[in-house]
């Protein structure tokens, strides 16, 4: 599996101390995805890898520096931005992304271990223009107040909804617990998570 | 002017639990935050700053860094000399012109002395965001290590390192080294005819504003306007401020803010991230995208400042107060950004009292405004002192409140209408305050103890200018033109639904323009709770201006536009006017672990008429669980050998999660008093004011112990049971 093998190989703490050239991976041929020129001027001592994932259904291939973050390249390379940054430190859960169906912070997985998986993002939540139940239910139940914490809350909820479709209250504050809310919504997001569970299963 | 306290006849929109008009942006990712904005040829930008808590710059060597494929450009207080004027202003009142020319203590954007662990260095600009990073790793400073001091009262004793040369009193708006002094009657004469006087001592933390979006910005320059994309709470007062940091005409600086993700006070103004932003882009000929890390935003933006705060107080035997003395230090960091000040005592009504507060320098992250700046640790201060002296006087401390609470603003000035007595006597109903308040603190048997404390107070709806426009075109679309951001707590909505109420048309037909000065007209800014009560007020005039046009001209028809427009600047009649709250909590403190769970939370509140009570919930929520937060939690600690911080983060500084915070039950009494937008008070920062004090009273009456310094955590509740 192509994913363990780069992980084994890029540590997050040698990741952390630069771009050190030790890392001798291939670089590929010209990227499918259009990037900003802007971030390979400079990167001709960086390692690249060529990736493949699958992002909201839809299959992609980009060569990416290995130390870019998953959420570096959702929002800077794939220009999906809905997904945010709160502390690029695996503290908030502003970052959550369902990676195969789990959540992760997007921050704290490094594009190359997504190589061959499938991400989901608060993009691909609604499907056929349809808003999912949740995102329904944190209208109704006025969940985002700033909104910022709001798209990590929603898929942190999702991967809860589909690994236990029916929690209760505390299920899904234990299950919430990695998302922060400085706005302190929780009520509301508690209540909106339990509501939209109730509508899915009538 | 209605009758005070009147029920109030329905209306048809305002008053109705409503969605945000923005909602689905907000959930489906689609709204744009400001570093969402990408801008072509964009340069990214990083901030190196001070490894030293005081230390003077001999030396700095951009060479190396200079020389690191991809850097454009690098600024230093050698090659860039602005002065931030919000960040630092003598007596911290409001930034402008007046001020900008007396401020002594001038706060640049790149200081030498450097004078906090967090205090900017450098900037650099460079092709992406990694290549900044590694710049920073190559610019040298040498520094001169300086002596440093982290305490309000040590850094008034004559031995401690001076941070500025006149001294570590902060400079008040006169610029004289003089603490804050305020004074009725004459406290000796009050403690003479007291016949109990009490002294104790109660010490705040300083607390993150840590809203959940860094900082960030991004700007662009077209020949000599600048475009700045900013999270702030305000864009007219960012524009002033910039221009003037900058020394440009107003009309020369755009601010867009529309999706901003909290600020809770720390993104009020300008910040030195507009000005380094702007500076860079200037100098590298490019756009530029600043962004903070989280180390960056905990360190490098202010938060609440802590306090020391000593109580004198004098009562008689049956429990009325006859003195209230305060003594009150204020830990500003080096810089004065906001006021300092401790509040409290003016909501007691006393004959004679007495507060002196010193706003002090130290070597700590800057304070400025968080969250009703004053009052949260303020009133935890003076409310715990009063809950202890109801105690020893054997009352219940609701009879205390009761007997003692403001009545009339500062003992003098008549209130548009009071309700705290009903405040406090239906929430003392409602909670069960006699089932849960132990008339003996500290007496349930076992390890697991209960406890009910409570908390009252009074916050600020003062009137004021504001602007609206409003455009009516021929397809029957109602265009509100305001110049509020949304910072969370739903300005937007709120407009709207005014616009809606006072146009008698369905909400669907009314958008809203926002968070652009070039597009939008002056407003406050979101901060102070001011947004419904001033542009909410301005925006019914401008509907009553556009009505007028439609009766005099009718209906637009093709592509002609009607417009109403107003400035109102409403005053008050010799009154103040308040919202009114008060707290009951109930908790478990287990007293094995020093744990403590809150069970039970009410929110008693009258915000006026409730404009949009969905959202105006979410507010009294989210203040109550900041406050649970801010009582039990949260801290910013600091290494008293080196001054460096160690909990600057989320996790470190232990924010609220979804496993601690509880239900928190709301309950509004509602009222209008003839003013404001449909008699609508301030609701924003008045939920967090009485909430800290609340929990603090309530893990005293469960463990019978006054736990006097916050955060109340497990060791020290541990400590104090030992």
């Amino acid at each position: 599996m192509a994913k363990t093998k780069i992980k084994k190989k890029i540590s997050r703490r040698k990741f952390l101390q630069g771009t050190g050239a030790a890392f001798a991976v291939a670089t590929a041929a010209p990227t499918v995805e259009a990037q900003n020129p802007a971030t390979i001027a400079t990167a001709e001592a960086v390692p690249r890898t060529t990736i493949r994932i699958t992002v909201n259904g839809t299959p992609r291939r980009i060569e990416v520096e290995d130390r870019w973050t998953l959420v570096e390249v959702l929002r800077d390379h794939f220009g999906m931005t809905g997904t945010k940054i709160g502390c690029d430190r695996g503290e908030c859960g502003a970052c959550t992304v369902l990676l195969d169906g789990k959540p992760v912070y997007s921050c704290s997985n490094l594009a190359v271990w997504a190589d061959g998986r499938s991400v989901q993002t608060i993009e691909g939540l609604a499907q056929n223009g349809r808003l999912d139940p949740l995102q329904q239910a944190f209208i109704e139940h006025d969940g985002p107040q700033c909104g910022f914490c709001t798209s990590g809350q929603l898929m942190s909820a999702k991967g809860l909804l589909t690994r236990n479709p029916h929690p209760n209250a505390n299920d899904v504050r234990a299950a919430m617990t990695g998302n922060l809310c400085r706005c302190s919504n929780y009520n509301h997001y508690v209540e909106a998570i339990l509501a939209a569970a109730k509508g899915g299963s009538r | 002017m209605r009758q005070q306290n009147a029920p109030m006849p329905p209306l048809k929109t305002v008053g109705h639990a409503t969605p945000r008009i923005d909602a689905a942006e907000r959930v489906t990712g689609k709204a744009t935050y400001t570093n969402d904005v990408r801008l072509p040829g964009m340069l990214y930008a990083r901030i190196l700053r001070s490894a030293h808590p005081h230390a003077r710059i001999r030396r700095i060597d951009i060479s190396k860094a200079l020389a690191l494929p991809g850097v454009k450009t690098i600024l230093t207080h050698e090659n860039c000399e602005i002065v931030w004027g919000a960040g630092g202003i003598s007596g911290g009142q409001q930034y402008n012109d007046d001020i900008k020319k007396i401020t002594k203590h001038r706060r640049y954007v790149f200081n030498n002395p450097v004078r906090f662990v967090g205090d900017p260095v450098a900037a650099v600009a460079a092709v992406n965001r990694h290549v900044a990073e590694e710049a920073l790793r190559l610019i040298q400073v040498d520094y001169e290590v300086l002596n440093f001091v982290l305490e309000p009262e040590e850094a008034l004793k004559p031995d401690a390192v001076k941070i500025w040369p006149e001294g570590n009193l902060s400079l008040n708006a006169q610029n004289q080294a003089q603490p804050a002094t305020t004074r009725r009657g004459n406290v000796e004469d009050g403690f003479r005819a007291s016949d109990v006087v009490f002294e104790d001592r109660y010490t705040t933390a300083f607390v993150h504003n840590a809203q959940m979006e860094p900082r960030s910005c991004i700007a662009t320059w077209e020949g000599d306007k600048l475009t700045l994309y900013t999270p702030t709470q305000g864009i007219s007062n960012c524009r002033s401020d910039t221009a003037r940091d900058l020394g440009i005409p107003q009309e020369k600086v755009q601010i867009i803010c529309q999706y901003m993700g909290g600020g809770f006070g720390n993104k009020n103004q300008n910040q030195d991230a507009d000005l380094i932003t702007a500076m860079l882009s200037k100098q590298a000929g490019a756009p530029v995208k600043l962004e903070f890390t989280r180390k960056d935003d905990f360190i490098g933006v202010h938060g609440r400042w802590p306090t020391v705060q000593y109580y004198k107080v004098g009562v008689s035997r049956d429990g009325v107060l006859k003195a209230i003395q305060l003594r009150g230090y204020s830990g500003m960091g080096p810089y004065r950004k906001n006021t300092g000040a401790i509040g409290g005592i003016d909501l007691y009504q006393c004959p004679h009292i007495e507060s002196v507060i010193y706003p002090v320098y130290t070597n700590k992250t800057v304070s400025g405004n968080f969250r009703g700046p004053e009052y949260p640790q303020g009133f935890y201060g003076i409310e715990s002192m009063m809950d202890d002296v109801a105690y020893k006087l054997k009352m219940d401390p609701v009879e205390f409140i009761l007997k003692n609470m403001t009545r009339k603003s500062r003992d003098e000035v008549p209130y548009t209408n009071y309700s705290l007595e009903e405040c406090i006597h239906r929430g003392a109903e409602a909670f069960e305050w006699k089932k849960r308040w132990r008339p003996q603190p500290g007496s349930d048997g076992g390890p697991i103890k209960r406890g009910a404390g409570v908390s009252f107070m009074a916050f600020r709806s003062a009137l004021g200018r504001s602007n609206a426009v409003i455009r009516l075109d021929a397809k029957g679309k109602y265009s509100v033109f305001v110049g509020v951001t949304d910072i969370g707590a739903g300005a937007k909505t709120t407009m709207a639904m005014i616009a809606a109420e006072a146009l008698a048309v369905p909400l669907s037909k009314v958008e809203v323009v926002w968070g652009d000065t070039d597009r939008c007209p002056y407003s406050v800014g979101e901060s102070g709770s001011r947004t419904t009560i001033q542009t909410g007020y301005a925006v019914i005039q401008a509907a009553d201006a556009l009505k007028r046009q439609i009766a005099e001209k009718g209906l637009p028809t093709g592509q002609n536009v009607l417009v109403g427009s107003a400035s109102p600047n409403p005053v008050l009649d010799g009154k103040v006017r308040a919202a009114f709250g008060a707290h009951f909590v109930e908790v478990e403190v287990d007293t094995d672990l020093g744990t403590v769970r809150v069970l039970k939370y009410l929110a008693v509140h009258d915000s006026g008429r409730i404009m949009n009570p969905l959202a105006a919930k979410s507010q009294i929520k989210g203040g109550a669980i900041m406050g649970i937060g801010m009582a039990l939690h949260e801290d910013l600690i600091y290494d008293r050998r080196n001054g460096q911080p160690l909990t600057a983060g989320f996790y470190g500084a232990r924010l609220m999660t979804h496993r601690d915070a509880p239900e928190i039950e709301v309950m509004f009494i509602e009222s209008d008093d003839g003013y404001g937008p449909y008699g609508a008070k301030s609701i924003g920062e008045s939920s967090k004011v009485p909430a800290v004090a609340a929990v603090a009273n309530a893990v005293f009456n469960a463990i019978g112990w006054r736990m006097k310094d916050l955060p109340i955590t497990r060791d020290k509740i541990l400590g104090a049971l030992a």
